[in-house]
């Protein structure tokens, strides 16, 4: 179980000739077993938000806290530490290392540091993509999958070491209707049964209906943040 | 699971792949194959000495090679066998002549003297009829491979060199030299052949007793001759070798070849394995997002580069075996020394993981955030 927290948690970037913020100061709670949706338009720095959350991109301003312990400008050596042992990514696109067969691939998230997998990994690894619906895939090479396979197996990679902190990125953009569901579905379980907190970043309405919680960011500015079958707790013009 | 990602990646992307091998087989067949030249060159030179048997050579003073030794009177021979620590001596006259070929042309040779029944600086191996033919004093050796050149002449068949009758009594095996070609004879025959003064000889060779200290006798050999050059066989073949090595170009000529050759593996492998990180880019980035650090993105990239060297240097020394086995009996001097092997081998690795250096760079830029689109 995790708790992140967000405080005045701003972002600036360069254009090459002065500065622009694309987050202004923004502080938000993320709770474990609730699916939270980020949404907004392009450009709304939403993904910033969620680049900031995932400990790969450092703010401007601000505090960020993973279980009360400040982590906002860890070295990079930490903060890589921090996200092989606590964080789950799901990217747009599955990310699936080609070459490396799909168990390979799940086995990253435990040895990218050069680290020995534990014993009892592979059952391990075999049940999770049985429970993905990717029962026997675990032999095969990425490129051998349909898309919506492919985001499942990226998913199980991120699901594998059991984090308390899963960041998902547009992860049913890529996917047909179907496979989108499929997947969001497993996202909520995933939020409800392992305690986890799970961060959606999405612009696609058909996401919302999954969220346990909706945060709408425009002009780099949350303007809403409302909980599933509760009023907006935040409600603001940007 | 870094290893197995790189031989992963390795093994996935085969054009990168097969590009990143021909430069390191490049290096390894195209070095090794201008060294093994080089060393079969080096060979021909102090062909002589190297084959002479003999512990120590006495030559005129401070001669700058083998070849280039003044002519010494044969009255040293005696002086040498007074010695206690020497079990023989024996002269050796060299001198130059032209060969008539079967069909009347000439042939410029080398031809080399030795002293019946010892024939010591003779030649040491025969592909046809032995060393009991030189004790003739008209027959004379050929090599084997210099037969095309002197017009094929049969065994047993006669002869001039040097205006001088002669009859071709028996063929050798890789007795060839880097001046030309080398034809062995009686000393008497070779007196006549070269018009030498009588009773002057090229060198004089000493065989010392067993159990004798190399250098205390050479030492006293030195005391004894102080107008002339003693050596022991390698010293002068390093002489003779530094010399030719120095001052005919073929040390320019070989270096600038071995670094041309490794210049270009080394471009194929970096230019290679550039490509190939940049088509992986994304994939460094999910790493380092996913909890990699800088230096487990190195460990793949190295990881990768020692695999590509290691096959490479693989294939390389196979394609270089068969070439050596190929050309072994012919006439291009090739001749590789084990202990070259292991020096390349770490050369073509060292300059492998050079060549990676512009792709490190490249796989270590990957921004675990430029994961997130």
């Amino acid at each position: 179980m995790a708790t992140l927290t967000l405080e005045a948690i701003a972002r600036d970037f360069s254009d090459g000739r002065q500065m622009r913020r694309v987050l202004f100061p923004t502080d938000l709670v993320f709770t474990p077993g609730e699916l939270t949706v980020l949404a907004g338009p392009s450009g709304s720095g939403k993904t910033t938000l969620l680049s900031i959350m995932g400990l790969v991109l450092r703010p401007s301003e601000g505090r960020m806290r993973l279980d009360g312990q400040d982590v906002t400008a860890l070295p990079d050596e930490a903060a890589a530490a921090l996200r092989l042992s606590r964080y789950g990514f799901v990217f747009q696109q599955p990310m699936l290392i080609e070459g490396l067969s799909v168990l390979e691939n799940v086995r990253l998230a435990f040895s990218v540091q050069g680290a020995r997998t534990p014993a009892g990994f592979r059952k391990q690894a075999e049940e999770l993509l049985a429970s993905l619906g990717l029962a026997g895939t675990g032999h095969m090479q990425p490129r051998l999958l349909s898309g919506g396979m492919k985001q499942r197996a990226s998913i199980a990679r991120a699901l594998i070491k059991e984090p308390s902190v899963l960041l998902c990125d547009e992860p049913t953009s890529a996917l047909d209707a179907e496979s989108g569901q499929t997947v969001l579905e497993i996202l909520k379980r995933i939020a409800l049964e392992g305690e986890r907190v799970v961060v959606v970043v999405s612009h696609d309405a058909r996401v919302f209906p999954y969220a346990d919680r909706l945060v709408k960011l425009e002009n780099g500015r949350v303007v809403s943040d409302t909980r599933e079958g509760s009023p907006a707790v935040q409600e603001t013009v940007a | 699971m870094r290893s197995l990602t790189a031989w992963r990646m390795v093994r996935h992307d085969r054009a990168s792949t097969a590009g990143a091998l021909l430069g390191v087989v490049s290096i390894v067949f195209l070095v090794g194959q201008q060294l093994s030249v080089l060393f079969g060159l080096l060979n021909y030179m102090s062909v002589l000495v190297d084959h002479s048997g003999a512990d120590a050579w006495v030559t005129s003073a401070d001669p700058r090679n083998v070849d280039a030794a003044n002519l010494v009177p044969g009255r040293i021979v005696d002086r040498v066998r007074g010695l206690r620590e020497v079990e023989w001596a024996e002269p050796v006259l060299v001198g130059s002549g032209l060969f008539r070929t079967p069909d009347g042309s000439f042939e410029s040779v080398r031809v080399v003297g030795t002293r019946r029944p010892r024939l010591a600086g003779g030649p040491w191996s025969y592909a046809q009829a032995d060393e009991g033919a030189l004790l003739d004093l008209d027959a004379v050796t050929l090599d084997r491979l210099d037969l095309p050149k002197l017009g094929r002449p049969a065994l047993g068949s006669g002869t001039e060199i040097g205006d001088r009758r002669v009859r071709i009594g028996a063929i050798t095996d890789g007795a060839r030299g880097f001046q030309g070609t080398l034809v062995f004879a009686s000393i008497d025959k070779v007196a006549e052949i070269a018009k030498t003064p009588p009773g002057r000889y090229s060198y004089v060779l000493v065989k010392l007793r067993e159990g004798t200290d190399h250098a205390t006798a050479l030492a006293r050999l030195r005391l004894l001759l102080p107008e002339y050059s003693v050596f022991d066989g390698p010293e002068l073949a390093r002489r003779t070798r530094a010399y030719y090595f120095a001052n005919t170009g073929i040390g320019g000529s070989f270096g600038f070849s071995t670094v041309i050759a490794v210049l270009i593996g080394a471009v194929i492998i970096s230019l290679t394995m550039y490509t190939a990180v940049l088509g992986r880019a994304r994939d460094f980035a999910v790493l380092r997002a996913i909890g990699g650090r800088k230096r487990d993105v190195a460990v793949v990239v190295v990881a990768e580069a020692l695999i590509i060297a290691g096959i490479g240097i693989f294939i390389g020394f196979v394609m270089l075996a068969a070439l050596l086995n190929a050309t072994g009996g012919s006439a291009i001097p090739s001749f590789f020394p084990s202990r070259v092997a292991p020096i390349l081998g770490a050369v073509t690795l060292a300059v492998s993981l050079l060549g990676s250096l512009v792709a490190l760079r490249v796989a270590l830029r990957a921004e675990p955030a430029s994961v997130f689109h």
